[in-house]
């Protein structure tokens, strides 16, 4: 088939740049695709293997190779650099190897090759290289060491960082590391958050976390996006599909403080990616794109998982926590009227705002009388579906990526964090377990209550309508009585859920917000008074474990108040990373 | 093709419906059997979500998959094929097409084309900026040569 020679780089010369320019921009425009489809793949053994000149010989014990040679063939002179010790994990769009290598002086040195799945495209590797070169190093963002190539392989070399599995500690993770585990992701987020770096896919697997040492590293910037600020060129081509194609942005321009002081060095690594990509977005509002065929994926692609580094056992709770076995397999669409509308009018201009988008012929501006009311119709069903980005995991998705909200912010991953917080706090991991989005929704506003939801929802531009009216949850009380829960309690008790007449308001006001370990106890006996009383002894007797178990019983109040800004459901009011820093319940935090 | 005759259908008790509010975009929809409950009994670390199978007399059953998802899991998704025997399907984004066989389509004459096309120069632009920390070993021997990687 191709005669390859092995070992021998690809360096395509800078000729015939304009040609290839032109081609790439019109292929760029299916990029998103990625986004809105997530192919469904999880964890079968990487056969990545693209077609070389060792096929022939080899396809009769292809089956017997093993990942790792597989990946020695697919980009050999990784051979020559390091032994690769196996795989630590993979994903839907790349594994992750770890492999050993020699530095100067002879020292070895451990590292973790990420092996992209070789239908990436190349401005979609370029970007999340340029994430790394640019965010990554510092402040708990991983960085990168190099890069090979060949052909469509392309495998990143990072430092590797032994690390936990989050479910693992959970359960023996002190009150203080958790709350040094939060300031460092939030450092993490912070760092990328002002080089405009949405990272969308922000959950335990991504932040790799070695306990013993105390180190932390936000990884995997696959999905990540640009704010239209962002200062990685490269991602300004990738989502301006989705501005373009979904609407404008309208939240406030990200705040990056002062200018940024990339080094000269790491300039110059993406000057020449970055005038390619320029060139490319001059152009590419007169492109026309073709929506038509991603409409399937988007209604059967929901769960993917996507935990490359992180995941040592490649997945399994990941996929695990796709909760495949929701009690009913919910439709999200109606499928034979999405034949009817789709299909045809699958061609639309870029390059327009708001409403136009629909312009071409579909019935879009039909009226019909089902909105805010408990029926479809045939109308309203013919509607194009909107798209957004929608990249990442169901139980760590904000309510604006669930309703498909075109205008998603860094704030999406604040929200990710919150749910880890909430993981923490609450001693639970997966916290919310759905397979889809509107289940995740629908959990969501069990937790934060269906009219506080609905009226965040309205901020941005999306009506819910709840058959059933949820209060929203007190945060402290929530997680004090899910963490108390031990297994050895009596699983007869069956379903419980909160009356409503005991909730509370959210927010907690700050001024209850206190890490004095005597007021924190003070309302612990609080607390246990009341928890008595309501449950008759029976929460007070797992409640009293807490005192032993490592400052649990003392979580200041700070705690849950931080908690509620991060699970914000308004995305424009949602803490930032940088407040969230300066947030009291960090106060005296060891840095 | 278009709307021409109105059938209108009413939402199952109880239900999620997610509309864009100046209605342009077709509204998005969840009928659940029951409505999501935090469910304290479940031990921890579990999710207070997770799935207890109720059979029809409300009898219950927690399901924790924590670790090794079901083959009940699987046969409630027809898609869901078990890993091993799966072929990769999924949606290469160079050659703008899906593929029911990753190992199929990288093969293709279309995708090989692009793997050796100029297409990666936005990559290679990049990596030609790193050098490279590693020294090469010698093949079939552990020992170290003082070579950088790729020169
Ligand atoms: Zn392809």
């Amino acid at each position: 088939m191709l005669s390859k020679c092995w070992g021998q780089w690809t360096w395509p010369v800078n000729i015939m740049k304009d040609h290839r320019l032109e081609t790439t921009l019109y292929k760029i425009k299916q990029l998103n695709a990625r986004l809105v489809m997530e192919a469904i793949h999880l964890d079968e053994q990487s056969p990545l293997n693209a077609g070389n000149s060792f096929k022939k010989h080899e396809s009769n014990k292809k089956g017997a190779l093993t990942d790792i040679e597989k990946l020695y063939q697919a980009v050999p002179q990784l051979a020559n650099v390091f032994r690769i010790k196996g795989k630590i994990g993979e994903g839907t769009f790349s594994s992750v190897y770890l492999a050993i290598g020699h530095v100067r002086g002879g020292r070895e040195e451990k590292v973790a090759l990420k092996h992209l799945i070789p239908t990436s495209h190349p401005i979609r590797i370029a970007a999340e290289l340029q994430c790394l070169i640019i965010a990554g190093g510092q402040d708990n963002v991983m960085g990168v060491k190099y890069c090979f190539r060949k052909n469509d392989h392309v495998v990143i070399v990072m430092p590797y960082l032994e690390h936990e599995s989050f479910s693992d500690i959970l359960d023996s993770l002190s009150f203080e590391e958790a709350r040094n585990y939060m300031f460092n992701l939030l450092k993490a987020l912070k760092r990328i958050h002002h080089f405009g770096i949405v990272h969308r896919d922000v959950k335990p697997s991504n932040f790799l976390y070695n306990r013993q040492l105390q180190q932390f590293a936000l990884v995997d910037f696959g999905l990540a996006q640009g704010t239209p600020e962002t200062k990685v060129e490269l991602l300004k081509v990738i989502p301006s599909e989705t501005q373009q194609r979904s609407s404008a942005y309208n939240r406030p321009p990200l705040t990056v403080g002062s200018q940024v002081t990339s080094p000269t060095s790491r300039q110059l690594v993406h000057q020449s990616a970055t005038k390619t990509a320029n060139k490319r977005l001059s152009s590419i509002s007169q492109t026309q794109i073709k929506q038509g065929h991603k409409r399937k994926e988007d209604a059967d692609c929901h769960s993917v998982q996507r935990s490359v580094f992180g995941e040592k056992n490649f997945n399994v709770r990941s996929s695990a926590f796709q909760a495949r076995s929701t009690v009913k397999q919910p439709r999200i669409m109606d499928i034979p009227v999405r034949k009817l509308s789709v299909k045809k009018k699958a061609i639309s201009v870029v390059n327009n705002g708001l409403g136009k988008k629909a312009a071409s012929g579909t019935p879009a501006h039909l009226t019909c009388d089902c909105y805010a009311k408990d029926s479809i119709c045939s109308i309203c069903l013919s509607r194009r579906q909107q798209i957004a980005p929608r990249a990442g995991t169901p139980g760590f998705r904000a309510p604006e990526v669930l309703t498909k909200c075109p205008n998603q912010t860094t704030a999406i991953d604040m929200w990710s964090a919150g749910i880890i917080f909430l993981s923490l706090l609450s001693g639970r991991y997966p916290f919310y377990k759905a397979s889809d989005d509107l289940t995740a929704l629908a959990q969501i506003m069990t937790i934060r209550g269906s009219r506080e939801t609905i009226q965040a929802a309205k901020t941005f531009g999306k009506s819910i309508l709840c058959s059933k009216e949820i209060p929203a949850q007190d945060l402290k009380k929530l997680c004090e009585r899910l963490r108390g829960k031990t297994t050895s309690f009596d699983n007869s008790a069956g379903d419980v859920q909160m009356n409503p007449s005991q909730e509370f308001a959210l927010p907690i006001g700050i001024g209850n917000a206190s890490d004095s370990a005597l007021q924190a106890s003070k309302k612990y006996t609080q607390y246990q008074k009341q928890s008595t009383h309501e449950d008759g002894g029976k929460e007070k007797k797992t409640i009293q474990k807490l005192p032993e178990s490592k400052g649990w019983d003392r979580v200041p109040n700070s705690a849950y108040d931080l908690l509620d800004k991060l699970l914000d459901l308004s995305p424009a009011t949602r803490i930032t990373a940088k407040d969230a820093l300066l947030h009291p319940f960090f106060r005296n935090v060891k840095q | 093709g278009s709307a021409d005759q109105k059938v209108k259908s009413k939402l199952k008790n109880p239900f999620l419906k997610v509309e864009d509010r100046r209605c342009r975009y077709r509204p998005f929809y969840l009928q659940l059997s029951s409505f999501p409950v935090v469910n304290y009994s479940i031990p921890r670390p579990c999710s207070p979500f997770d799935v207890e199978k109720k059979n029809a007399h409300g009898q219950k059953q927690i399901h924790n998959k924590q670790r090794n998802p079901t083959n009940s899991d699987r046969e409630k998704r027809p898609n869901h094929v078990p890993p091993k025997h799966k072929r990769r399907k999924g949606y290469c984004e160079c050659c703008m097409k899906k593929y029911d066989d990753l190992h199929a389509h990288v093969e293709s004459e279309q995708h090989q084309a692009f793997a050796k096309s100029s297409q990666y120069q936005v990559v290679d632009d990049i990596i030609s900026k790193f050098s490279c920390d590693f020294l090469e070993l010698r093949e079939n021997t552990p020992k170290v040569k003082r070579r950088k990687c790729n020169v």
